[in-house]
């Protein structure tokens, strides 16, 4: 019980919106898939589809290069509101 | 002759005509080269998520092109050399479906030029408190 899934299994949002190609500039469609840290998200918490989940990864990896989003948030590099980035 | 799309942003500290001169130099270097510039995009100036050479702002901007591979290797030399380019990042578009989208953003990128009182208003904004400080 202690291993209990924080999260619940979802359904791909991507698939639900029907999008063919993430574009790495787009960040309110990377916003899914980012946690508070600006991890990548695993496909098992956000229930992502395979397709999408390749797709999403190499789109913020592309955003990390340009400084659209952070590599890191840690306790040294503090964002006061994180998803302010992200507008 | 392949699409590609390449980013790059500018020194914060620059004059608005600086900026302006070191866009043209660098689409200068695409047409000399042979490049078909489809669409430019100035996203304009942006907080960066992570300092890069000691900046915390940058003025990005997106050129839309098409091209023969060749080219790549002398814009990317070119921005390397540009001490007042701090980020660049070129991609090709080759699938159908990436090729549609890039499509897609290139009708956007020309629009918003056209009309630019919804997107541009907060992009204005934004310079003018850079202005300020």
């Amino acid at each position: 019980m202690a291993e209990r899934r924080k999260f619940k299994k979802r359904y791909c949002k991507y698939c639900e919106m029907k999008i063919e190609f993430i574009d790495y500039k787009d960040l309110n469609l990377l916003k899914f898939s980012l946690s508070e840290r600006f991890k990548i998200m695993p496909r098992r918490l956000t229930g992502n589809c395979k397709r999408h989940q390749e797709l999403v990864t190499v789109a913020i990896k592309r955003a990390r290069q340009t400084a659209l989003i952070p590599y890191i948030v840690d306790r040294k590099n503090v964002v006061e509101n994180p998803f302010d980035l992200i507008r | 002759m392949n699409n590609y799309e390449t980013l790059y942003v500018l020194k914060p500290t620059l004059t608005d005509e600086e900026t302006a001169s070191n866009i043209a130099k660098i689409e200068d270097i695409l047409v000399k080269n042979g490049a078909e510039i489809l669409a430019t995009n100035k996203m304009g100036m942006r907080k960066l998520a992570y300092p890069v050479e000691k900046n915390e702002r940058g003025f990005y901007t997106i050129v839309y092109f098409k091209a023969v591979g060749s080219v790549i290797a002398e814009l990317e030399r070119n921005l390397k050399f540009n001490e007042e380019v701090i980020k660049y990042l070129t991609v090709k578009y080759t699938k159908k479906k990436e090729l549609a989208q890039f499509e897609k953003l290139v009708t956007a990128a020309n629009f918003v030029k056209e009309e630019p009182k919804e997107k541009e208003a907060p992009v204005a904004e934004t310079t003018e408190v850079a202005t300020q400080a």
